[in-house]
């Protein structure tokens, strides 16, 4: 009998990565990335890599270096909870909205939570739509939210470049949809790629060359249905060769309910074939790392004690809050069952769980 | 400690009286793109002259054994399709071997190479070329079929990659209880034309490890697989083989996984200064220019 071993190549996990690089013109940008690509202890790049130990296990067991906790208890004193933090974050699918419907009694809720003074935020993973454009979607399911409230990881990825000072005269070369294109343009940063070139075909025929624009500092990678071999190479070159070249992933998502009936290969599908070709990881600026975290707690002067995390699924939205040292609140009215949060494989614990948001509507209710 | 040799003269003639067979690589040992390299037929008639077995292992699955001979015949070389060991062919001999059910199908996600092994083997096998030109379009309540028959999917390079293959595969491996997810190798990059490197089946693979998160069974190098297979087939034994390719994660690993010599050239891929950067710890046996060096090496 034939020994068979799935031995995968040995290869140099090469991690690139920058520093919060403040304002600060005495060095080029990309000189704050350092060349020789150790591990530091980067916010973005702790998470990276408890991410990367859970892309290596085949089951679905994940790893986590937190404190043992408590199992997770139902949420029975909503009041208790809402008292104890100044700002909810929701997650948009499966806690807001499934698809294009709105799940059952979020309006009332979140206008109960305003009434009570919390500041509420949205988080969303999705890479597809620009903060406006979700903007758009929450009027037209009737919810009162501005677009100042809704952190979308198409921004995080232009937030970022914002953050590290990415000089205007370098170009971002985009993996993704309009989502992104759109906050990079508002940013003021200049890009290429993005859906347009789900058209460009390849031919690899001999004398063939492809070439690609020098100026390329970053390559941002999300989600995209229009993914194809010319922008897998054209990511590949700028990441390979361009010195310094950041490779930005907006998150990592293995599948994402486009529509409310199945799963959808995710962002995590786009960003793993860059991976697969440059060997570097990615920097992640969507859940569960902790950059949109970071970003508005200090955006709005808020302590992470004071925030409670809400989402449907373990490895992004839990993953996140705990990360970022706030209250976790899980909910069942998205991706993840009862079931799969008491599994022996599941090793996310969030603070409480419960059905849906406007629990907090009928557990306040109850606990009169 | 860098153990390896440049090839000379005294070294290689150690080397021919010790191995009665050379694995040779082909994208940047026998060819680049579609042109040959530079003394290659010489090289290899010369070693055919002595007696020894030639055995060609590549990893590139675009092509099927069949069409390599054809690709060999095409550039003046005669080899036979029993000489070529291809990793589209290990996809279909590990299916064979691990006696996957006949009556269930295979998803390739990959080129021609495969589907026509897979087929020849006498599997069910769809997807391919075929899938190159579908589209996904999201619009509300539409719904992505897969056939829930399928038990293994088969990845490889494709430069035809696109979000119905991935969408497709993704479902297979998630929802077929036991659906089988192999790669045919993880290679990033290759000189897919003489010019460049362009992403490899380990771009494709990658891709289908960040839907399903799960890992690929992979049969070509370095995995061992490919030369267990060989090995039996050909009744030769790894003491008296050496291993020639242009890559260290896999020609070379491949080599010492098994437990014989390996010789690196500088005619692809890698470079001098690769070889001997202190981040690498692959080392070779040895190490030369081109193939051809052994006829130069011995003239001399």
């Amino acid at each position: 009998m034939l020994r068979i071993e799935s031995v995968l190549t040995t290869r140099a996990v090469v991690t690139a990565l920058p520093q919060t690089h403040k304002s600060n013109n005495s060095t080029l940008w990309f000189q704050s990335v350092p060349r020789s690509y150790k591990l530091c202890r980067n916010p973005l790049l702790l998470n990276n890599s408890k991410r990367k130990a859970s892309y290596s296990s085949s089951n679905s067991s994940r790893m986590t270096s937190f404190t043992t906790r408590a199992a997770v208890q139902p949420l029975k004193n909503a009041d208790e909870l809402i008292d104890s933090v100044e700002t909810f974050i929701f997650d948009c699918d499966g806690v807001i909205w499934k698809g294009d419907k709105l799940i059952e009694g979020v309006p009332e809720t979140l206008d109960m939570l305003r009434s009570k003074g919390k500041r509420l935020v949205f988080v969303t993973n999705n890479s597809t739509k620009s903060r406006k454009q979700y903007g758009k979607k929450f009027e037209t399911l009737g919810l009162d939210v501005s677009e100042e409230e809704i952190f979308a990881s198409s921004f995080a990825a232009a937030a970022y470049l914002k953050s590290i000072d990415f000089p205007k005269d370098k170009k971002v070369y985009v993996i993704g949809e309009d989502g992104i294109l759109k906050e990079l343009e508002l940013a003021g940063f200049q890009y290429l790629g993005g859906p347009e070139d789900g058209d460009k075909k390849i031919e690899l025929k001999p004398g063939f060359l492809m070439e690609h624009d020098h100026d390329v500092g970053a390559v941002v990678v999300g989600f995209d249905r229009y993914f194809n071999y010319y922008k897998i190479q054209y990511g590949t070159l700028c990441i390979r060769e361009n010195p310094g070249c950041l490779f930005i992933a907006t998150n990592r998502d293995a599948v994402t309910h486009l529509t409310d009936a199945q799963e959808w290969a995710g962002g995590g599908s786009m960003v793993g074939a860059l991976g697969g070709s440059t060997q570097r990881e990615p920097l992640v600026v969507g859940k569960p790392s902790t950059f949109m975290m970071d970003y508005l707690a200090n955006k709005f002067g808020i302590a992470k004690s004071q925030i409670c995390m809400v989402g449907d699924r373990l490895d992004t939205d839990i993953l996140f809050g705990q990360n970022g040292g706030c209250k976790t609140l899980l909910v069942l009215s998205g991706v993840t069952s009862l079931e799969t949060l008491q599994s022996p494989n599941n090793s996310i614990q969030p603070d409480f769980y419960t059905n849906k948001i406007s629990d907090f509507l009928s557990l306040k209710a109850a606990a009169v | 400690m860098n153990s390896c040799q440049v090839l000379s003269r005294e070294n290689l003639t150690h080397l021919l009286d010790s191995v009665d067979t050379f694995l040779f690589d082909c994208d940047g040992v026998i060819w680049k793109g579609d042109n040959l390299i530079d003394g290659v037929s010489e090289t290899l008639d010369f070693l055919r002259s002595k007696g020894k077995k030639l055995v060609f292992v590549t990893n590139n699955s675009l092509k099927s054994r069949a069409q390599y001979a054809l690709k060999f015949h095409f550039l003046g070389i005669s080899v036979s399709p029993d000489e070529i060991f291809s990793s589209s062919f290990a996809a279909a001999m590990y299916l064979k071997l691990y006696n996957f059910p006949p009556q269930n199908k295979v998803y390739v996600i990959g080129g021609d190479g495969i589907l026509e092994e897979l087929r020849l083997a006498g599997f069910n096998a769809f997807g391919g070329p075929a899938d190159a030109n579908k589209t996904v379009d999201l619009k509300q309540n539409i719904f992505f079929e897969h056939d829930k028959s399928v038990g293994a999917v088969v990845v490889g390079i494709d430069p035809n990659i696109n979000y119905y293959k991935l969408q497709y595969g993704t479902l297979c491996i998630r929802e077929n209880p036991g659906c089988l997810f192999i790669a045919t190798n993880r290679d990033a990059v290759g000189h897919m034309t003489a010019w460049q490197e362009w992403p490899g089946a380990g771009c494709m693979v990658a891709a289908m490890c960040g839907s399903t998160q799960k890992e690929p069974i992979v049969v070509g190098k370095p995995s061992t697989f490919m030369m267990d297979f060989l090995l039996q087939k050909f009744n030769v034994s790894c003491s008296k083989m050496c291993m020639v390719g242009d890559r260290l994660d896999t020609d070379i690993l491949f080599g010492q996984n098994a437990g014989c010599k390996t010789l690196l050239v500088l005619s692809g891929c890698t470079t001098q200064s690769a070889l001997q950067d202190p981040s690498n710890n692959i080392h070779p046996d040895f190490y030369t220019s081109k193939i051809s060096d052994m006829l130069d090496l011995l003239e001399a």
